[in-house]
């Protein structure tokens, strides 16, 4: 929706206007939800397209690109999107801008707005061809596309050859819960890469302790299996909202934000000073967890 | 069944590290950073030397980037690749991932190769596009956020991460391209014998001719890239500082935390 809104406002300020290509099976219902954004929906209805596959769906944009022939191809930068958008741009010869915070036309040129070195480098680039450009759009940076009048659902009938099928769609794996779920802790204290080493982690557990919360993790200790995977917070593990989020030692990488941003009250301590964690924290401490914390225990504790 | 691997690695400064815009803010400033092999990286290239150890075969290592990407191919000879290339592009901050998975793709077409690998993203640029740009170039078939890789007859059957910790499973058929996740593995160390070895292994280079171009300027692309400007992001918020000494810091925090109705007993 969000990627449906930033092609809405590209198409009517260049004076053209967005359409939305939806894959699937039996999806009718989605391609009217999809509609009610006001835009015209292309749905390549197919069996082979019931479950996502590189190659499957791959398949599909290619032929909506063929025949729609865009200026823009907006896809949402997600762990499917940069799986689909990159192969479509290497398969078609087709310039490629990715992992974009905004975007907007200077006359024929499209400019980029992205964010490098974890956060700390903001980028404008820019990309001119007389072919389809394909850009993905960074999931949080826009709202999503409110409801609007005028959208339509056209059928675009798509053949999908499952014997060129490279890619096989096997199952759907879920993590298996046996531990308390953080998702619905109302505080938590989170452990990063700033905590050093795993005999640390009984400090963030008291800590956690003293004010009544759970531990969770950033990603980096959860692959090191410091923590199990359940405590992770962030795109790829569990997105919380508590009444109180403190970070020890964690950055602040996009990944790990967009599952915390909207905690009540966030705490972030850590080393850096230009760490992006203090961006969305609410009240920050430039320290090292490891002395700080437990000199606040002991205040708590008094 | 011995699998041709190739794996194509980044070198990249060490984003943990503070960075200043260069004067004519199209770069950071480089004089005074340390480089590292990009994290995501580290994990392919395990995952290529194993896959190797399990199924026979070779690993080549590959990269596109200047004389410092030297001690990174040292590094993944000393863990377990069998030969490494360096495409000798030169440009320091090759912003452009279109041009340089050009270049990937073409030094690729140079070697045997059943599966290629590649971390997920670049911790610098965070493009999320190089494996993707690869396959689709070669039109091979590939899977992205691979975090598990068994091979499974003629194929291969892999793990890819959703949002949300879910998995998706796909069978897949080689030659093919995956892009590895972090975590997927357990990186080793090289031990101080192999390291030794590999300050000896020769280096292959590549030029622009035996890639089969007139120069990197030369490189045809279906468009043209520049960077506008680098500037520091305009904060979305800041927050509130504690500041002074650690235990100053602490007990205003254990105020601040009281005052707001935590940690009360």
């Amino acid at each position: 929706m969000e990627a449906i809104a930033v092609g809405r406002e590209l198409g009517s300020r260049s004076g053209g206007h967005a359409r939305v290509a939806l894959f699937g099976h039996d999806v009718r219902v989605l391609a009217d939800v999809l509609a009610g954004t006001g835009t015209e929906v292309l749905l390549a209805d197919d069996p082979a397209l019931a479950e996502y596959t590189p190659d499957g769906y791959g398949q599909a944009a290619r032929a909506v690109v063929e025949s729609a022939n865009p200026r823009l191809i907006l896809v949402a930068h997600t762990s499917q999107g940069y799986d689909l958008a990159p192969a479509l741009a290497g398969a078609m010869d087709l310039p490629l801008v990715t992992n974009c915070l905004a975007l907007r036309f200077d006359g024929e040129r499209l400019i980029a707005t992205r964010r490098l070195l974890n956060e700390k480098v903001q980028a404008e680039v820019e990309i001119a061809s007389s072919r389809p450009i394909v850009a993905t759009v960074r999931p949080g940076s826009v709202k999503p596309a409110g409801p609007s009048a005028g959208g339509t659902v056209s059928v675009m009938p798509v053949r999908i050859d499952p014997s060129k099928a490279r890619t096989r769609f096997l199952s759907i794996e879920r993590p298996q819960v046996q531990d308390i779920d953080i998702a619905g802790a109302d505080i938590i204290v989170s452990a990063g890469r700033g905590i050093q080493k795993k005999e640390n982690l009984p400090l963030i557990e008291e800590f956690a302790r003293a004010l009544g919360g759970v531990v969770g993790a950033s990603r980096p200790l959860t692959d090191m299996d410091w923590l199990p995977k359940t405590r992770q917070v962030g795109q790829s593990g569990k997105t919380v909202r508590p009444k109180l989020y403190v970070a020890c030692g964690i950055s602040g990488a996009m990944q790990h934000v967009a599952g915390m941003k909207d905690a009540s009250l966030i705490v972030a301590i850590n080393t850096d000073p230009s760490a992006p964690i203090f961006e969305v924290a609410h009240v920050g401490i430039v320290a090292d967890v490891l002395k700080l914390l437990p000199a606040t225990l002991k205040e708590l504790k008094s | 069944m011995p699998l041709n691997i190739v794996v194509c690695l980044k070198q990249i400064p060490n984003p943990d590290l503070q960075f200043q815009i260069a004067p004519d803010g199209k770069d950071i400033k480089r004089d005074a950073l340390n480089y590292k092999l990009n994290g995501a990286d580290e994990y392919a290239l395990e995952e290529a030397v194993r896959l190797k150890e399990k199924s026979g075969g070779r690993v080549v290592a590959l990269t596109a980037g200047p004389k410092r990407t030297e001690q990174m191919l040292r590094e993944a000879l000393a863990k377990g690749a069998d030969e490494v290339i360096r495409i000798a592009f030169d440009e320091a901050a090759a912003y452009d991932v279109g041009k340089v998975s050009r270049l990937l793709a073409a030094a690729i077409r140079t070697v045997p190769h059943d599966l290629v690998l590649t971390g997920v993203q670049s911790d610098d640029l965070v493009n999320s596009a190089t494996g993707g740009l690869v396959a689709g170039l070669l039109g091979l078939p590939h899977a992205s956020v691979v975090t598990r890789v068994e091979v499974k007859g003629n194929g291969l059957e892999v793990a890819c991460e959703l949002e949300g910790g879910l998995q998706r499973l796909y069978s897949i058929a080689l030659p093919a391209v995956l892009t590895i996740q972090f975590g997927a593995n357990t990186p080793r160390y090289a031990p101080l014998p192999a390291i030794m070895k590999a300050a000896r292994q020769p280096i292959k280079e590549l030029s622009p001719t035996a890639l089969g171009f007139a120069s990197w300027d030369a490189v045809p692309l279906p468009y043209t890239f520049a960077v506008r400007e680098l500037s520091p992001p305009a904060a979305k918020g800041h927050a509130e500082m504690i500041t002074g000494t650690v235990d100053e810091q602490a007990k205003k925090l254990a105020q601040f935390l009281r005052d707001k109705g935590f940690g009360r007993r």
